[in-house]
């Protein structure tokens, strides 16, 4: 039901006879229908007992139910059009007043109050959770006036000529919308991928309103903050050898090359793989340049001092793993602000393409046979 | 909920296997490599940028590739060249022709700034890089021509191209004209100095073949409204 609400008021946010009709989702369907109905068996029960207007009334009655009944069956499921919204709007007041009466109370002063507590009394609820308990609102509440309100607004600032197309904007970058489930626990009710489809095309739409920012607790009210990346990186605390240089450790992977590296704040700007000199196991400068890329992005090229030991793979995936190797040992030199800085230059992500594999049917991983015609 | 998120953040294989994916899930995006960008202050960045900076710092971000670095003689249009000139995967060769035809290039601008009167000695351009970009900017044709079919005939119908088609098919003439167009002895990188330093001052063949493009597609006007995109 709440689902429905949030569409509808959406929806007819755009409706041109927003205005006139006094528009709403059908909140307090449950309890109000229902008193609506013993309210009229009441009233029918209460009317001059001439026998002829109790069969004419009861046949009716039994009629109009059937009737009722075969017209539901017919015209499918119910639409939500501007006369339902109406139709249960007039539910809600008639059933109402009838709670009014039955709790001997004045129809005309029944706050919405009043009505919470006459359902607490009439049907006591052993259940915890409050969503769980029954409710009879007005229909109209809390959804679709933020969407009237927008556009109150931004009349009100066009007659005043105030109004202009940069007005401050929400803020949507950290965030993102509820998923399916999310929104599903929130609204106590299950929703169809349709229904979520459509809600979050309505929200987008709302957002496209140039003064959406009158409304926004409650579009934030169906976002959730993304947590920051950075934060996710596990920077090892620096450690101190016996002649209190600080020297770090990081590994790397790509492919199948594994490297580790001895990161020592040295001074010397030395570089050992494997026991030989880097100039000399990695003769292209490819991979030369590869090595120097966290260096060289934190202007750090000469501080440190380097021991690497890398096997597996090629060359080019083994510069690659001691790269990654070198970007992690360097972490514990480096603050947050410069943490972030290298994880956005791409430095700190491992590397997750890998050889193809080679399918059947073909010859290779893409390559086909040689096609024959006959 | 989380458990969605964090299947975004893993190795990934899609669904339905496209012709064109990548291991990297879509939610990543791509790094940026130069060491400049960092170094704006934060008042000189525009609203755009600002933005952009906050979508970084929630979502992840994809590794740098083994081509790019953040020194100042990374190039990705050079990066690209080489790789389109790259022959089985073997890198190593066709950087070093790369590199052997912009030292030659650089050889012959010297040698022609020593010999140039003093008044053009300033006009006489010595930076390889910069006459590279400047003979593939001159080899880039503006308009291109798509074979459509109509009423059972195919017409050369002239249509725009992207930025990204016009370079290619820059670096692809120039390539293919090296190889085809030169003398038996006559090595790549000696023919691919020659070549760049005609585009530089818009001679050559392969400025000539822009040109043939561009008078086919003058002449094939009649057909543009077969173009429907």
């Amino acid at each position: 039901m709440q689902m429905q609400r949030l569409l509808l008021s959406t929806y007819f946010l755009f409706s041109p006879e927003r205005r006139t009709a006094n528009m709403a989702a059908s909140g307090g369907r449950t309890v109000g229908s229902f008193l609506w109905k013993c309210g009229n068996c009441c009233f029918n029960f209460n009317t001059v007992s001439s026998n002829l207007t109790r069969q004419v009334l009861s046949r009716q009655l039994c009629v109009s139910a059937v009737l009722h009944r075969k017209n539901l069956a017919a015209a499918g499921p119910e639409k939500f059009s501007e006369e339902f919204i109406k139709k249960q709007v007039e539910e809600f007041n008639i059933g109402k007043r009838h709670l009014a009466n039955m709790m001997g109370e004045d129809p005309e002063t029944f706050t919405q109050g009043d009505i919470n507590r006459s359902i607490a009394y009439l049907f006591p609820s052993g259940l915890f959770d409050k969503k769980a308990k029954p409710l009879m609102k007005h229909p109209d509440e809390d959804t679709f006036t933020k969407a009237l309100a927008v556009e109150k607004h931004q009349d009100r600032l066009r007659g005043k000529d105030l109004f202009t197309q940069d007005a401050k904007q929400i803020s949507l970058v950290g965030s993102r919308w509820l998923l399916k489930e999310e929104l599903e626990e929130l609204l106590v009710e299950t929703i169809s991928e349709h229904d979520y489809a459509r809600f979050i095309q309505l929200m987008e739409r709302l957002l496209s309103l140039p003064y959406c920012s009158v409304e926004e607790d409650f579009v934030q009210r169906y976002r959730r903050q993304l947590e920051i990346q950075s934060s996710k990186q596990q920077v090892q605390p620096l450690q101190y050898d016996q002649h209190g240089v600080a020297y770090s450790t990081g590994d790397g992977r790509r492919k199948t090359a594994t490297g580790t590296v001895l990161l020592r704040d040295s001074g010397s700007g030395s570089i050992s793989i494997n026991g030989t000199n880097y100039v000399h196991y990695f003769p292209v400068l490819q991979d030369r340049e590869q090595l120097m890329f966290p260096l060289h992005f934190m202007g750090v090229l000469g501080r440190f001092d380097m021991q690497c030991s890398v096997s597996g793979g090629g060359h080019s995936s083994q510069a690659g793993a001691l790269r990654l190797a070198i970007s992690r040992a360097m972490l514990s030199f480096l603050s947050e602000g410069q943490v972030e800085t290298m994880r956005q230059a791409g430095l700190l992500t491992p590397d997750p393409r890998i050889k193809e594999r080679k399918k059947p049917g073909q010859e290779g991983a893409r390559r086909k046979f040689t096609w024959k015609k006959r | 909920m989380a458990a969605s998120l964090t299947g975004l953040l893993k190795p990934w294989t899609p669904r339905v296997l496209l012709v064109r994916w990548s291991r990297y899930n879509p939610y990543y995006l791509e790094p940026e490599p130069r060491k400049e960008v960092y170094h704006i202050p934060e008042t000189e960045l525009t609203p755009e940028q600002k933005e952009e900076r906050e979508l970084k710092s929630v979502r992840p971000i994809k590794a740098a590739t083994n081509s790019v670095t953040s020194s100042v003689f990374n190039d990705p249009v050079l990066s690209k060249f080489v790789n389109m000139m790259m022959k089985d995967g073997d890198k190593i060769i066709a950087k070093g022709i790369i590199t052997q035809t912009l030292e030659n290039m650089k050889r012959k601008q010297v040698e022609k700034y020593h010999k140039a009167p003093e008044g053009k000695k300033a006009e006489t351009e010595c930076n390889p890089y910069a006459i590279f970009h400047q003979a593939l900017e001159n080899c880039k044709p503006v308009i291109g021509l798509a074979s459509i079919q109509k009423g059972g005939k195919f017409y050369q119908v002239p249509i725009p191209l992207t930025d990204d088609r016009r370079r290619f098919l820059a670096m692809k003439w120039m390539i293919t004209e090296c190889r085809d167009n030169k003398h038996r002895r006559t090595l790549m990188y000696e023919k691919l100095s020659q070549e760049l330093l005609a585009a530089f001052s818009k001679e050559g063949n392969v400025v000539k073949r822009k040109h043939e493009l561009h008078k086919m597609a003058e002449s094939n006007r009649a057909y543009a409204h077969y173009r429907w995109w």
